[in-house]
């Protein structure tokens, strides 16, 4: 806050001297400044709470860490962090376990969206309200969406049980099995998810030229080969836009097990980002726990580099 | 025509189907939120007796009332930090000559994408340092940090649509840069703000892990983690929780169905400029 305070009268001077000054290079140099000047405060914010403590994250990961409770240290540079998880059988189930929940419920979504999303694409008159619908479990609390579904999966009164009996299955504990409590929670992602999914998919829908279709048509192709020969190819960037998005919230996975699971049976709907929150917080290990977070966020970071170069090829093609 | 008929026949079949998917998951939440104690256990579709005990006793039993004037002081003062600073970064970012845009754009992109277990406990233990943790302005100050990337991104989308005429008749008829941006150009970019505006207040009203990290303590638990670590050891107060849910969905249903054109264009805004 104070940071603009201090900065605005300035900038506002240096600018004022350079609107009267006519020369080109001296302005240019000037709106650059102007630039850093209002570009500044946020950058600066970003940088010290977001981008300072990633690096001292992995700093922390290398070290062993002293916490007190008063303070903490940092001693010495040591691998073992890392070496602790690499042999840790819960640290590789966890991993898994987030690499498949990502897989498999970001392509639930992206096949569900696109259905979705084609649907609101010819739907006529109830669009604007089926849009409308499809927002509200996008702006759920996570954390509420997860009781919701806590409630839903009750094993002793739940609502999906009331309906598994009345079809004739019995004595299930969802949330008690593993594969299933995966599952159980997998549905519940894809339920609040899906319409996000569905909204960028229609944005991409709308955007894509007339004509093209218009021509597939006209050469005697079907609704069905237009969309898969046609409208599919052409909507690869929105959707890999959209999978990226996916993938890396879907990865950072935490509200949703806190909540509905705990992580369990066991461990076994344990993400990467909840049991780098229990090493840090309930077991007070912040080496280990660092190097939880750093190495979740190092896959995060390759994946999301891969995407950007795949997209970014994309575009080119397009424009070409 | 007939074809035709059916086709529509099949659209809004399908249509209501994906209706129902959204919605009765809801529709039981609410439900809930109105049912006795003795009827919580039902799988009725309607509550048998119709009570709205569940809300009273989220207010005065449990201290669901603190939880909403935190979420409320804290999404409220984020949006507003972030709206300030990002409006700014965001003109620069599109307009001025800078070098390295690109790199900052694409930094930004990616730590707006990073999962945010990667910075609580750096987060946590330099706010401890500062004697920060349990208070306003500690969460506050993250949480801008943690929005200001995405509604940079946003903003300079907008930034970009603007002619650029504008500010130079601006500039001609001797305005000072700050009132270019704030007389001239936010005026056309309202519909942008709005958008960054929306979706910073929804991330703050819906964030858990930062908060549940920063402000534990019963004084300072903002919606999401009231919510979570709602109810005691052995029963969970389902009626209560969902009352609280309802009451906490509330302005963020209203928020977003009013602005619902502002929302749909956020969601897209990676999609139209990658």
């Amino acid at each position: 806050m104070t940071v603009v305070d201090t900065r605005g009268p300035r900038e506002t001077r240096a600018a004022d001297g350079a609107s009267r000054r006519p020369r080109r290079g001296a302005m240019r140099r000037s709106a650059a400044r102007l630039g850093w000047g209002f570009a500044s405060p946020a950058l600066l914010l970003v940088f010290a709470v977001m981008i300072f403590p990633i690096g001292f994250s992995i700093a922390m990961s290398f070290s062993n860490v002293n916490v007190t409770g008063s303070g903490f240290q940092l001693n010495g540079f040591t691998g073992n962090n890392y070496s602790i998880l690499f042999h840790s059988a819960r640290y590789i189930h966890d991993l898994e376990f987030t690499a498949i929940y990502t897989v498999v419920t970001v392509t639930v979504e992206m096949i569900l969206g696109t259905l979705i999303a084609l649907v609101l694409e010819r739907l006529t008159h109830a669009r604007a309200w089926l849009m409308a619908l499809l927002l509200l479990p996008w702006a759920l609390i996570t954390v509420v969406s997860a009781q919701l579904w806590s409630y839903i999966y009750n094993g002793v009164y739940g609502v999906f049980d009331a309906i598994m009996n009345a079809v004739g299955v019995h004595n299930l504990n969802v949330l008690g099995t593993p594969t299933q409590a995966a599952v159980a929670m997998g549905v519940a992602d894809v339920w609040k998810t899906t319409p996000f999914v569905a909204i960028m998919v229609l944005a991409g829908l709308v955007m894509l030229p007339g004509e093209v279709v218009e021509a597939a048509r006209i050469d005697g192709a079907n609704g069905w080969q237009t969309f898969w020969k046609v409208r599919l190819p052409l909507l690869r960037p929105a959707l890999a836009v959209a999978v990226m998005f996916r993938i890396l919230q879907a990865f950072g996975l935490f509200d949703l097990p806190y909540v509905l699971t705990g992580g369990g049976p066991g461990t076994s709907t344990e993400s990467l980002a909840l049991l780098g929150y229990k090493v840090l917080f309930n077991d007070v290990l912040f080496g280990p726990g660092a190097a939880i977070a750093a190495s979740t966020a190092f896959i995060v970071l390759v994946v999301c580099l891969l995407f950007l170069k795949v997209f970014r090829t994309q575009v080119g093609e397009q424009e070409d | 025509m007939a074809r035709r008929r059916r086709k529509n026949l099949g659209t809004n079949i399908a249509a209501l189907l994906v209706a129902a998917f959204v919605a009765l998951p809801l529709y039981w939440m609410v439900a809930a939120s109105f049912k006795s104690p003795v009827d919580i256990t039902s799988a009725a579709a309607v509550p048998p007796h119709l009570t709205t005990s569940n809300y009273g006793n989220a207010f005065t039993n449990y201290s669901f009332g603190t939880y909403v004037r935190n979420s409320v002081i804290v999404a409220v003062c984020t949006t507003g930090l972030v709206l300030s600073l990002g409006t700014f970064a965001g003109y620069a970012l599109a307009r001025l000559p800078m070098r390295g845009k690109t790199a900052i754009m694409t930094a930004l992109l990616m730590i707006s994408l990073f999962p945010t277990i990667a910075v609580v406990a750096p987060l946590y233990l330099l706010l401890r340092d500062i004697g920060w943790l349990n208070s306003y302005q500690g969460l506050i100050l993250s949480y801008t940090a943690l929005m200001l990337p995405f509604a940079i991104w946003i903003l300079r989308n907008f930034f970009l649509g603007i002619p650029k005429a504008m500010e130079e008749s601006a500039r001609v008829d001797g305005a000072g840069p700050i009132r270019t941006v704030v007389r001239v150009i936010l005026p056309q970019a309202l519909p942008g703000v709005f958008t960054a505006g929306v979706f910073t207040f929804v991330a703050a009203w819906t964030e858990f892990i930062v908060a549940l990290t920063l402000d534990n303590e019963d004084r300072y638990r903002t919606i999401p983690v009231g919510i979570a670590l709602f109810g005691g050891q052995f029963t969970i107060p389902y009626g209560t929780i969902f009352a609280a849910s309802a009451v906490a969905m509330l302005p963020i249903a209203i928020l977003v169905l009013v602005f619902r054109k502002a929302v749909v264009s956020g969601l897209t805004a990676g999609a139209v400029k990658g």
